[in-house]
């Protein structure tokens, strides 16, 4: 696969699906200092399992920065330009899942000289169950009316 | 569940957790009590090179545009589509939180937060200071759960560039 082809142009249709990225849920990385070690609901079992949840859980955050990575990759500089990031955290990411991000094309707004695309973006693990949901919203092209 | 259930610790590993978990909960109190509607906090961060690295390399998001720091080099300009670094496009949402409240004061922990709604208006320079301003716009009962709703804007300190507006929920204990 070459990486300078998932850019997303003027041309690209509705249907077409972001390349997905997958992370596991590292423990190590949940808590540590600057993402989790300040709540041990996500880093610590004991303290979860008397908070009632199975395992320690994931900060919504981390999915969400991984849904803004795939959306980089795919409209770069864009990306930083009046784009907009919805997220929804319908299900906590547990330690030790594999978090796969999805992304498809829902709709083209003709927007100046380009188009806003809207994104419908998620992240599911291994067996499919979403745990984030949302959509994105980034401009294409878009020399004249950014309003 | 065991403290060493997801990684290996060692007795002394273990103490050291527990003692640590017994202090954040040492007078804490809940989001819902701590926040009022119409409460307005600000704060200035400066996104250090260091800083965009730390959060980063938490979610392994090794895109070159965030590099302001590398190994060996150590602090360097970077670059992007920009110009120099700049920070990923969610680093100052995950901030937030430490606006939202009274810092000084110990919060509940075991809050979440399920919700955001995010416009990224213009890329942050590796470098920047930057002013983040919350205001709590509500507090609701949803299935017998308590949100804290706010609205957040982050702008440059030294140029007023309006770089990031939110909305997001937090569900509090």
């Amino acid at each position: 696969m070459d990486v300078n082809d998932l850019l997303v142009t003027r041309d690209t249709p509705v249907g077409y699906e972001l390349q997905p990225l997958k992370k596991k849920a590292a423990i190590q990385l949940m808590g540590s200092r600057l993402w989790g070690r300040f709540n041990p609901n996500h880093w610590d079992p004991v303290y979860a399992g008397a908070t009632g949840l199975k395992a320690p859980i994931q900060t919504g955050e981390m999915s969400s920065a991984y849904i803004a990575e795939m959306c980089v990759n795919h409209f770069g500089a864009a990306m930083f330009t009046g784009a907009r990031v919805v997220c929804k955290y319908i299900a906590s990411t547990l330690a030790n899942e594999v978090i796969t991000t999805h992304g498809v094309v829902r709709e083209k707004i003709a927007k100046g000289d380009g188009f806003r695309f809207v994104v419908d973006v998620w992240a599911d693990n291994e067996e499919g169950e979403k745990k984030t949901v949302g959509f994105v919203e980034v401009d294409v092209d878009v020399t004249g009316d950014r309003a | 569940m065991s403290t060493d259930q997801l990684r290996p610790m060692s007795p002394v590993q273990i103490a050291q957790t527990r003692d640590f978990i017994d202090g954040l909960e040492a007078g804490a109190a809940t989001y819902w009590d701590m926040v009022e509607i119409g409460d307005e906090l600000s704060r200035e961060l400066t996104i250090s090179p260091e800083l965009g690295i730390l959060y980063a390399d938490g979610v392994e998001d090794f895109n070159p545009w965030y590099e302001g720091w590398r190994m060996n080099s150590w602090t360097i300009p970077g670059e992007s589509p920009f110009g120099g670094a700049i920070v990923p496009p969610l680093l100052v949402s995950h901030f937030v939180l430490s606006v939202q409240f009274d810092h000084t004061r110990p919060f509940a922990i075991g809050s979440i937060h399920t919700n955001h709604d995010s416009e990224i208006l213009a890329p942050i320079p590796v470098g920047a200071t930057v002013r983040i301003t919350t205001r709590a716009t509500d507090k609701y009962v949803k299935r017998e759960r308590r949100y804290v709703r706010h609205a957040v804007t982050v702008e440059d300190v030294a140029n007023g560039t309006l770089y990031f507006r939110e909305t997001r929920d937090i569900l509090s204990l």
